[in-house]
Formats: C-alpha cells, sequence, structure tokens
C-alpha cells in the first residue's frame, strides 16, 4: 500500500509518500509567493527520485485546510484530479488534525495558522480529543479560553506570531499518515477545501439578509 | 497529416469550461458552467467566490466534456490552458488541473493568452485569413489588434481608460438594470430612439480609445435628470449611449482597416455577443467590401473550445510551458 501525504495550506509543501508503514521520501519546504509554481515540479522530482510512476500510488491524503485559500486550492486541485484521473481513493485531513499528530505531549495541543488581522483558525486537543472546535478565531479570544482551561499546553504554529509557549510546525509525515490512513475515502467529485470562513462578500451579504429580517 | 485533438481549459474569471477540439477547426465537445447566477447576488464577479467555485465544479466539468466526446485523455495530443489574464486565484485552479493532467498523462502543455483565445473562437467558425484586424472587446479589453499570420499580434489600439464591458456594466448600475448590463442594454436599445446627448470619447486620429468619459456623462446626466425630478427613459438612454459606442468602435476599427489595407475582420470578446455592435458591423463591412468573420454567441463570452483552437497553433509553432507554468492577472499577447 502506497500512500501520497500532500498539504500546500501554507507557503510550505509538505509532501511525502509512505509504503507499508515506512516513510519513503518527504519534503518540507517553505515557498513563500511561489508555491503554485513549484508544486507539481516537486511532484515529479519526488515520482522519479522514488522511481514510481504516480498510478503506482494507491491512495492520497492531502490536506483541505484551513490556510492560504490560494495555497489550499494547489494541493487539492492536484489530489482531485489525480484521484479522479487514476480512480484512486483520496482522504482528507484538516491542516490543524496534522498539526495536532505532530506533536508529542501530556499538555492541551493548540494548532494554530494565522488567518491575519487579529484573528487565527485554531482549536484545542486534549489527548486527540477536539475540546475546543477548530474555527476561525479572535488570537485574543483564543488565549482568554486556553488561561481559562488552567492547564499545560503548547501553541504549535508555522507562523511567528510573537506568543508565549509556542513550538515550530514540523509534520510527522509518517506518523499523520499511519493515524488517517484508514479514514473513509470521499467521492473526488465531492472533495472540497475546508476553508473554515466564508468570503467576505458571503459574510457581508449575510449580515444584511440578517438585518433585513430584524 | 495525423489528426491533432487538444483539450482547452478556461478558468479565467466566472467560467470553468473544458473542450476538445480536432486540428483547430473543429470542436469534439464543449463545457461550460457558468457561475452567473451566483455572482448576480453580489452585483459582479467575486474572486473568492469564483475560486471556490472554480474547484468545485472542475471533474465534474471535465468528465461531462470527456463524456460528450467519447474520449479519454489518453486519446488527447496536448493540454492548452488559460494562464492569464484574469483573476489570478480562479486562473490557478485551471492551470493546476492543466499542470496535473500534463503530469499524469505525460501530455505537452501549452500556454494559452485569454485574449488569443477570443480572437480563434473565430477560427471555429472560418479558419482565419490574413491579414486581419481584430476588434477585442470584452468586460477587460477594448484593443485593435493586426496578424499577418498565426500568432502574430501587434497591437494598434487599445482603450486608455475603462473597457467597453466594463462601462456597459457601470452604465447598466447607474440606470438600474440587473448585473450583467451588456445584453439587458443590448435589448433596452433596440426599444428605445436616440434621444439623449452624449459625447463621443476620444474622436482623435489614434486607434485609442477611452469610454471613461462617456460613463461620467452618462452618470451626470442621469443625476441631473433626478435632481429636476425627471425620470430617465431607460430604453431611449440605453439607444443613446449604444449608439455612442457603435460609434466609436466603427470609426475606429474602418479607418484602421483603410489605412493598413487589410480587408477581414473579426470581432472577438464576451461584447462581440452584442446585437446593436454586430448588426452595425456588418452593415459598414459590406458597404466597405470587408471580410467579416464574428464568433457565435456561445463563443463570445468565455469558453474553453477557443482556448483549445489557439492552442492548437501554438502547438505547431512548438509553444510549450514545463510544469512550473504560472498563472498571472496580466501578462502580453505574444
Amino acid at each position: 500500500m502506497k500512500i501520497m501525504y500532500i498539504d500546500t495550506s501554507t507557503n510550505y509543501l509538505y509532501m511525502g509518500v509512505v509504503a507499508d508503514n515506512k516513510l519513503l521520501y518527504q519534503i518540507k519546504k517553505d515557498y513563500g509567493h511561489d508555491l503554485s509554481k513549484y508544486t507539481l515540479e516537486e511532484i515529479d522530482k519526488m515520482f522519479n527520485i522514488l522511481n514510481l510512476k504516480p498510478i503506482d500510488i494507491d491512495k492520497i491524503i492531502v490536506v483541505s485546510g484551513p490556510g492560504s485559500f490560494t495555497g489550499i486550492r494547489i494541493g487539492m486541485t492536484f489530489a482531485k484530479i489525480f484521484a479522479w484521473a487514476f480512480k484512486k481513493d483520496i482522504i482528507t485531513i484538516t491542516s490543524l488534525e496534522a498539526m495536532k499528530e505532530s506533536v508529542e505531549t501530556t499538555s492541551l495541543v493548540v494548532p494554530l495558522i494565522d488567518a491575519r488581522r487579529g484573528y487565527v483558525y485554531a482549536g484545542i486537543y486534549d489527548n486527540n480529543q477536539n475540546i475546543f472546535k477548530n474555527q476561525y478565531i479572535k488570537l485574543d479570544d483564543l488565549l482568554s479560553k486556553i488561561y481559562e482551561l488552567n492547564q499545560d499546553y503548547v501553541i504549535v504554529t508555522n507562523n511567528n506570531l510573537q506568543i508565549n509557549n509556542t513550538i515550530n510546525y514540523d509534520p510527522n509525515i509518517l506518523k499523520i499518515v499511519k493515524t488517517y490512513q484508514n479514514q473513509e475515502a470521499i467521492n473526488p467529485h465531492s472533495v472540497e477545501p475546508n476553508y473554515l470562513k466564508l468570503t467576505e462578500a458571503e459574510e457581508n451579504l449575510e449580515r444584511n439578509n440578517h438585518d433585513k429580517e430584524n | 497529416m495525423k489528426d491533432i485533438y487538444i483539450l482547452g481549459i478556461e478558468s479565467s474569471c466566472d467560467e470553468t469550461s473544458f473542450s476538445i477540439v480536432k486540428n483547430g477547426v473543429e470542436e469534439i465537445a464543449t463545457v461550460i458552467s457558468s457561475q452567473i447566477d451566483i455572482h448576480k447576488l453580489y452585483g459582479g464577479v467575486v474572486p473568492e467566490i469564483a475560486s471556490r467555485a472554480h474547484i468545485r465544479n472542475i471533474t465534474f466539468v471535465l468528465e461531462e466534456c470527456l463524456t460528450k466526446a467519447h474520449m479519454t485523455i489518453d486519446n488527447i495530443d496536448a493540454i492548452a490552458v488559460t494562464y492569464g489574464p484574469g483573476l489570478i486565484g480562479s486562473l490557478l485552479v485551471g492551470v493546476e488541473c492543466a499542470k496535473t493532467l500534463a503530469f499524469l498523462y505525460q501530455k505537452p502543455l501549452i500556454p494559452v493568452h485569454h485574449i488569443s483565445g477570443h480572437i480563434y473562437a473565430n477560427n471555429l467558425e472560418k479558419r482565419l485569413n490574413f491579414p486581419l484586424i481584430a476588434l477585442v472587446i470584452s468586460g477587460g479589453h477594448t484593443e485593435l489588434i493586426y496578424m499577418d499570420k498565426d500568432y502574430s499580434f501587434k497591437k494598434i489600439g487599445a482603450t486608455l481608460d475603462d473597457a467597453v464591458g466594463e462601462c456597459y456594466d457601470k452604465v447598466g448600475r447607474v440606470i438600474g438594470v440587473e448585473y450583467p448590463g451588456g445584453p439587458v442594454l443590448d435589448k433596452l436599445a433596440t426599444l428605445g430612439k436616440h434621444t439623449y446627448n452624449l459625447p463621443i470619447p476620444l474622436n482623435d486620429g489614434t486607434y485609442n480609445f477611452s469610454f471613461s468619459g462617456l460613463k461620467s456623462a452618462v452618470i451626470n446626466l442621469a443625476n441631473q435628470e433626478e435632481k429636476r425630478g425627471h425620470k430617465i427613459n431607460q430604453e431611449d438612454l440605453a439607444k443613446s449611449f449604444q449608439d455612442v459606442v457603435i460609434e466609436s468602435l466603427t470609426t475606429k476599427t474602418m479607418k484602421a482597416l483603410k489605412e493598413y489595407k487589410v480587408s477581414n475582420l473579426i470581432l472577438a470578446g464576451g461584447v462581440a455577443a452584442n446585437k446593436g455592435i454586430r448588426s452595425k458591423f456588418q452593415q459598414v463591412c459590406e458597404e466597405n467590401n470587408i471580410n467579416y468573420t464574428f464568433p457565435s454567441i456561445k463563443y463570445s463570452t468565455d469558453n474553453a473550445a477557443m482556448i483549445a483552437s489557439s492552442g492548437y497553433y501554438a502547438y505547431l509553432l512548438g509553444r510549450r510551458a514545463d510544469l512550473t507554468l504560472n498563472p498571472t492577472s496580466s501578462c502580453e499577447l505574444k
């Protein structure tokens, strides 16, 4: 069983191939704004190094977000087309799940992605239980929630937000794949990004409709 | 010669489209998924909503196109995709899809300029006859282009400010018609009389256009009438506005045909679907012995058939992109 993993939900390319619970290849690279330019080339390079063909992959695990809207669509478009074209299983997981999975600790784990303007995408995990739902939230509100819980915690992120108790996100691709590989596959047609946030235009429209109703 | 089948992909704005075209001229199958009903709620295209809809639709539209054509991607010779200009997030979905298909099936990848696509929409009606003048009129472009052979684009004039389609949409908003304003104004114009006095824009010796002054004139006129307590006659204003637009477009275009000694004209772009503009060009071309081709109405607006047709000639010229092809919101036609 060969499984490909791909996460383009931030400016980083996190990608790898796991075969029979062994990590054959991985790349973790900050591409900044060039992620769309180089992702396919990196995929091509990966297959060449492994001496594999795309069709040899049995299953793809793709990170569906939250994160950069554009970034998410790079990996998701690849994964959707790949799974559709070669009739392969596709599994989606969230970027916050992948982050949580990569940390070994008995403390609370808070995966966090900067959503700008004082907001973040984050959740709180206690022993793999999502005790505070993954959401788009004001950073200050999240921090208040963490203090309220009054337990040891670590925040895992690849953003530089100047907050306490953070560790740098270093994905453990093998562990992520092992944990999620048996999750139920979905039809590639219905695979959709998990933005965790409406577009501003949709939010404004909802607000206006709501105001009209009241 | 072996038949060449090109798969075209277009996602530069609010239409997700795939098409297969044989030898640059014969359309095998085209599927266009329009998001217009979504964007109507917002009075215009919202880029992030468009990008989200593209990724939601992409495999459905691709599958339907292949099913309609009774083909698989193995039967395709090359994949042509719009890489720009357009909305960057929207373009990205099409480009990533094209790169993925080119990689998975080991097919050549051909980058196509969106405007080149609009020009080659005419090639699906009749093989382009060179030399020609192309008048490109859309929501983002107003350009006169001289071509003496395939893929030789010489821009001889362009709008200095608003594109003609943009002007139609803005005027539509001012006089209170539904988005997109262009088709509604075109229809209203057929019912009205030219009663409002509007200035002919940029009435000079160049091949350039300007529509922002005309747009302001319409806005001022509407405001003044409102102040006086008069109700704007939508039909008459539409007719007056459209007449002025047509006058500007035909004057400059006919001048270019004459001075470049060219007897072939093509119209290209979404505004080429405008019936008033078409019928006036038909009339002046016939009066001046100019051969004219207009794209069919369905291929005036964004579609992948035109991208596949244009991609065929790029393919013959050996134009290829590698897997680092990146979408761009603005790029020169070349």
